[in-house]
């Protein structure tokens, strides 16, 4: 088969469609996660998903129910245990390793192929059905619009969230959004790069963005299309090269975060005292 | 209408009396500091203020209604501690948000660039207006926190600790803001401090709260030894210099021997040292 018979079948048709739809969500969300320092959040909540998955198969569901029942509830929790800047790391923390313990007693249960396992940890791009390809499509595209009609009151309670409290925004109530938000995100990231590689759509693109721009439209613009061309090439390069799709995503998105820090300083060197 | 009035307020946290007994009125137009110890509710009043905390007891009039989370001709501004998240914004977009950061949807508000380009005049900020919070200077990240704080023009402007971390040249240079900000919007401002002389030239009246209580009056009806002797239950004594300085003597007795006279035993505000006498003597002596 040749390599443009290759681009052409459904599998990489549907992942290039899936990576799309991924890329879209997570370089939205994830400026958000990097403005509120939340990256451990997101860290916690996709490790969450793998013991929601690991559930899901033992009791022969879809993985994508469980991440989903999973990564809603811990995004729950983190928005209302870890509001208080103080307790959140130890509300994230604490909420990562219990689900991890359930995780590894539910695949010590499972006695059948660990290939699922294995696929949540590191993703399963070029496995993706069209099933799956629409579920990740509808909640990609929710995420977008959610995110556009709660951008400014989610960027003010993250960016000062005295003055908006006091502006009577329920800082809480952004927390939750924000939270469900991660972990929806979360949940269409890992049918791309897998829990072990969700950081590489959903902080380093944003990463990279916060760097280079002084606007947080820009900003937002930027985390978006880093995560695109990282999803996009890296597809290509996996599907033209071999090796795992996951681990060109996350190599040309760290490329990006190190070539934006690498890059002439705009903003860290003018700090002044 | 007053743009303040209290009577008889209490607050209680948990089961913490705060201060109680607080009457008194704001006068529009005017400036008020706010003084007292750390940690005697100074923050706490403007909360109470602004919606987020509810009175125990009494009642109070904003603006001469009950007071309501959100109201936008009550502006404020929090304590400054320069969120590692705020770094990245630019001075105009961070008042941005002061005009519509509350609102939801895709919709745009026509009159929001002329009314943040206003408040970024009015302020001084419009020069570096495009420039990263992080890149500016403590005093003019104050002036965008104000621009912020009264992008609205509002009738009622609570400022928590303005001048804390300024050197004199930057601390000389926000009073002059407030007092500009006063004199062109009008507004009434509260202005919660630590020193009251970097702000004595523009203060019509100061609410002094210390122990559980709450002084309200013109500036020498409260910076005076007798009441002051009175709120803290011991001697205290209050020199000018010449320069026009109050120095004030005899409230370091309150941290070494916490409430002395208190009524209430099982009292657990803490109370760190008063800044003001050192940070007198190094204005004097530099």
């Amino acid at each position: 088969m040749s390599f443009s018979q290759l681009l052409s079948t459904s599998f990489v048709q549907n992942a290039f469609w899936a990576v799309t739809a991924v890329a879209l969500a997570a370089g939205a969300v994830g400026y958000f996660v990097v403005l509120r320092r939340q990256a451990f959040a997101a860290h916690a909540i996709g490790h969450v998903g793998f013991a929601g998955a690991a559930g899901a198969v033992l009791l022969g569901l879809s993985p994508i129910v469980g991440l989903l029942v999973f990564c809603l509830g811990a995004g729950l929790l983190i928005g209302v245990g870890g509001a208080n800047l103080d307790d959140r790391d130890a509300v994230v923390g604490v909420t990562l390793t219990a689900a991890l313990g359930l995780g590894v007693l539910f695949i010590s249960l499972y006695s059948g192929y660990a290939n699922a396992t294995y696929s949540i940890l590191f993703g399963q791009i070029l496995g993706v059905s069209t099933h799956d390809l629409v579920i990740v499509a509808l909640l990609s595209v929710a995420v977008v619009v959610a995110v556009s009609l709660t951008y400014r009151p989610l960027l003010f309670a993250s960016v000062d969230a005295q003055s908006a409290a006091a502006r009577g925004l329920s800082t809480r109530a952004m927390s939750l959004v924000f939270m469900t938000l991660l972990a929806v995100t979360t949940v269409v990231a890992i049918q791309v790069v897998g829990v072990l590689l969700v950081f590489s759509l959903l902080v380093a693109p944003a990463a990279a963005a916060e760097v280079v721009t002084t606007r947080p439209r820009d900003a937002l613009f930027v985390a978006v299309v880093v995560a695109l061309f990282s999803a996009w090439a890296g597809l290509f390069l996996g599907v033209a090269f071999g090796g795992p799709v996951s681990f060109w995503i996350t190599a040309i998105a760290s490329t990006g975060y190190l070539a934006a820090r690498l890059a002439p300083p705009r903003r860290h060197e003018r700090r002044s005292a | 209408m007053k743009p303040l009035e209290f009577d008889d307020v209490a607050v209680r946290l948990g089961d913490r009396v705060i201060w109680s007994h607080a009457t008194f009125e704001i006068e529009p137009a005017s400036i008020t500091a706010v003084l007292g110890p750390n940690g005697a509710g100074k923050s706490t009043l403007l909360k109470v203020v602004l919606g987020l905390i509810a009175p125990s007891e009494g009642a109070l009039r904003v603006l001469g209604a009950a007071p309501a989370r959100g109201n936008p001709r009550v502006g404020y501004m929090a304590q400054s501690r320069l969120a590692d998240s705020l770094t990245s914004i630019t001075a105009r977009d961070y008042v941005g948000l002061g005009y519509d950061g509350r609102r939801f949807g895709w919709g745009r508000s026509p009159d929001k660039h002329a009314v943040v380009e206003r408040a970024l005049a009015l302020t001084g900020v419009t020069s570096f207006a495009d420039q990263p919070l992080g890149t500016l200077s403590g005093g003019q990240r104050q002036r965008v926190a104000l621009a912020h704080a009264a992008v609205f023009q509002p009738d009622l402007l609570l400022l928590d600790e303005p001048l804390a971390g300024l050197d004199l040249a930057a601390q000389a240079e926000i009073v002059d803001l407030i007092n500009l900000i006063r004199d062109t919007t009008g507004a009434a401002i509260i202005v919660v401090a630590h020193d009251l002389n970097p702000l004595a030239s523009i203060v019509d009246c100061v609410l002094w709260i210390a122990r559980r209580q709450v002084r309200c009056g013109k500036v020498d009806e409260v910076v005076n030894a007798a009441v002051l002797s009175e709120l803290y239950g011991h001697p205290i004594e209050i020199f000018t210099t010449a320069h026009g300085r109050r120095v004030i003597v005899g409230l370091e007795e309150e941290f070494a021997h916490p409430h002395p006279h208190g009524h209430d035993h099982h009292d657990h505000v803490h109370e760190e040292p008063h800044a003001h006498l050192e940070e007198i003597y190094r204005e004097e002596t530099s």
